[in-house]
């Protein structure tokens, strides 16, 4: 005899498959990874020397950046767009049809309905991301190299943001009384985010800190093959508060005013450890070319240097040197120096009328009560900089440790027929089957 | 109809049980017993408060005051999930389903009982129906599927709202009939029935509900001694008089 979770599991399973923004969902999926792949795989052929174009070097020929990061991109585009309709779909169609009724007076908890719910719609987007895997295996019968530990690291930031999408329309779906208002809701909530990143880099700040943790932000940094546990940490906790918040409130028999205080203390459980999770540290770096790490020499070196570094910028947050030392330094001396503290000065945010102020663009380090100043925003002059100040000698360059790429000129053969023909056409025998089965 | 029941044992009790919606009172101080093993009629008007009733009963709308006891202590709603079953009007669950899945899904999920599927099927008339999903039924089959799936439920006590509402005439006294079976078995039934002459004919003993008040609680002799002595006249048997005369 079967226990009443997993016939809960196959009737949400069965529910997801007669739905039909799922069925969108996977027939979509072929073309937005078909267009992305294909310009990815072609524009990756003229950097590497196709048609008499001369061959690039280093990080343009990361499979990764050059391939990975844009054929995914269509995850990242569904999830915000396609995947909310079908999650909105699953959580809204039993209260919708009243099936919701039946089902709760089972005295299953909402909590453990909710979970299998979202384990449902995670394994129907885990078949909506069978077109970019595909793409690896047709990357493969061109030639092309595959580093599985960044493609792991790229495929499981978007299972993780497609987590977070679950999430949030999982609320939005239980506190909507009906599913277009739960869409509106999830959508609007979506758009938030990107003012907050929008926000971010003008003003700086908290709203830089808020914006670090957005499924935008995130989502980049496993694009580079950067996995930050406090990343991690805090998309799983706003994973759980939207399906605890879903869970308050599909709960039938309850006043709002007593699901709004629940959903308050939800709320404030989350804030509280999505707080304590950013002081979570420990990050792995899983891409090929390193792109979040020094060399490994300079990661040695560093690590010889104990005393608490501080490193105070001014540079105002849309001043494009800013980003330039953010991304191409300090990011990297974060994951390498626990004992960094970096301060960003500035008293506008576009930095323009600063520019004469004597001390705009200066950079400043202290180290061990010692203290130094420059202007240039590379990695290997701040690198140069912290080791004069810590007396520590700079490791010599190795050569064969430097990330060279894997160039390979190729037409992207098959592509178009396998993203725009067989994936749509399976997808749409798939659909009639069902429809007709379940008829 | 069978008048047994007034001796049978308290199944569960509902004493000063009040809903409001924002300025409209739902309900206002509604008390009254069910007994074991009895058919009891949730009588009254459009408009009267039974679904309310019916849906604070099951715990799916939160009750402003009053309680459900059994056996002399409150029941709670973890408690109330085993105690009763309640089937809404107007629902067609898992829609793109098999009425055969919604069976086994009853069966399987909610607890119910197998060795009534078959006359289950058999008695409401759905053979032909298994294959057809829930949604494209028709509001009378709805009904019946239903209906099923109320009969197939553990619990000792069967809510139902309106169960002959969308039926036909036929369909009503084969429903009827199956209902019946079921009740002699032991289950308790509680029935929202807008329509008295059928009430009359079905059920042992009935509650009155009109605005959101119970107005008589008892078999139709009881009710009707009741409507004499407010009105100091002669006792009439007929429900839909009684009912008239109390509310």
């Amino acid at each position: 005899m079967r226990a009443p979770w997993l016939w809960l599991l196959e009737k949400e399973c069965r529910e997801l498959v007669v739905s039909r923004a799922w069925w969108v969902l996977l027939f979509a999926m072929g073309p937005l990874v078909g267009v992305s792949f294909i310009s990815a795989v072609r524009t990756y052929a003229e950097v590497s020397g196709l048609n008499g174009t001369s061959a690039g070097v280093g990080e343009a020929l990361s499979p990764l950046v050059g391939v990975w990061a844009p054929a995914f991109s269509a995850c990242e585009l569904a999830a915000v767009f396609l995947l909310p309709f079908v999650a909105i779909r699953l959580l809204a169609g039993d209260r919708q049809s009243g099936g919701l009724k039946l089902e709760s007076q089972q005295g299953m908890s909402p909590f453990a309905r909710i979970l299998v719910k979202a384990a449902v719609l995670v394994a129907g987007w885990l078949a909506a991301m069978l077109p970019p895997l595909s793409a690896i295996l047709l990357w493969k019968s061109y030639g092309g190299q595959v580093y599985a530990p960044e493609l792991i690291t790229l495929g499981f930031g978007h299972v993780l943001n497609a987590g977070l999408t679950i999430g949030l329309a999982a609320a939005m779906a239980a506190i909507a009384e009906h599913p277009s208002t739960a869409a509106i809701l999830t959508l609007g909530i979506t758009v938030g985010t990107w003012i907050v990143s929008f926000f971010g880099a003008i003003q700086g700040g908290w709203w830089e800190r808020a914006a670090g943790y957005t499924p935008a932000a995130m989502v980049a940094e496993f694009q580079h093959g950067l996995v930050r546990l406090d990343t991690v940490l805090v998309a799983l906790v706003l994973t759980l508060t939207g399906l605890g918040v879903a869970a308050v409130w599909m709960r039938l028999g309850i006043g709002v005013r007593r699901r709004a205080f629940q959903s308050a203390a939800i709320g404030a459980l989350a804030a509280a450890s999505v707080f304590a999770c950013t002081f979570a540290r420990p990050s792995w770096d899983t891409s090929e070319a390193r792109s979040n790490s020094f060399p490994e020499g300079d990661e040695r070196a560093l690590l010889q240097i104990h005393a608490p570094l501080r490193i105070e910028v001014h540079l105002a947050p849309e001043d494009p040197r800013r980003d330039d030392l953010e991304h191409r330094a300090l990011s990297k001396l974060r994951r390498a120096m626990p004992n960094l503290e970096v301060r960003y000065v500035s008293a506008t945010s576009i930095g323009l009328f600063e520019q004469t102020g004597a001390g705009y663009g200066e950079i400043r380090y202290e180290l061990g009560g010692r203290r130094t100043m420059s202007r240039a925003t590379t990695a290997e002059a701040v690198l140069e900089a912290i080791y004069s100040l810590a007396g520590v000698a700079p490791p010599a360059e190795n050569e064969g440790a430097v990330f060279r790429g894997h160039p390979l000129a190729v037409a992207p053969k098959w592509a178009g027929t396998i993203f725009y023909g067989v994936w749509p056409g399976l997808i749409l025998a798939g659909a009639i089957l069902t429809r007709k089965r379940f008829q | 109809m069978n008048t047994s029941p007034q001796r049978s044992a308290v199944l569960f009790e509902v004493s000063g049980l009040s809903k409001r919606f924002g300025r409209i009172a739902a309900l206002t101080e509604v008390s009254f017993q069910v007994r074991a093993g009895e058919v009891l009629g949730l009588i009254g008007p459009n408009g009267a408060g039974k679904s309310t009733l019916f849906e604070c009963l099951a715990g799916m709308l939160p009750r402003d005051s009053g309680a459900i006891g059994a056996g002399g202590r409150p029941v709670g709603s973890r408690e109330l999930s085993s105690l009763l079953f309640y089937i809404p009007d107007n629902i067609a669950p898992w829609p793109a389903q098999s009425v055969r899945w919604a069976l086994d899904f009853t069966i399987g999920f909610l607890g119910g009982r197998a060795d009534l599927r078959e006359e289950a099927i058999e008695r409401l008339d759905l053979a032909e129906l298994l294959r057809q999903p829930v949604g494209a039924l028709s509001k009378g089959q709805r009904k019946r599927v239903l209906l099923a799936i109320g009969l197939l439920t553990p619990q000792p006590a069967l809510l139902v709202d309106e169960p002959f509402e969308g039926l036909d005439l036929r369909q009503a006294r084969d429903t009827a009939t199956a209902l019946r079976t079921h009740a002699a078995r032991g289950r308790t039934l509680f029935l929202s029935i807008h329509q008295i002459g059928e009430a009359a004919r079905f059920c042992d003993r009935f509650v009155l509900l009109s605005a959101g008040r119970v107005r008589g609680e008892g078999t139709v002799e009881e009710l009707a001694a009741l409507a004499a002595a407010r009105d100091r006249s002669k006792p009439c048997q007929d429900l839909e008089e009684v009912f008239l005369a109390l509310t």
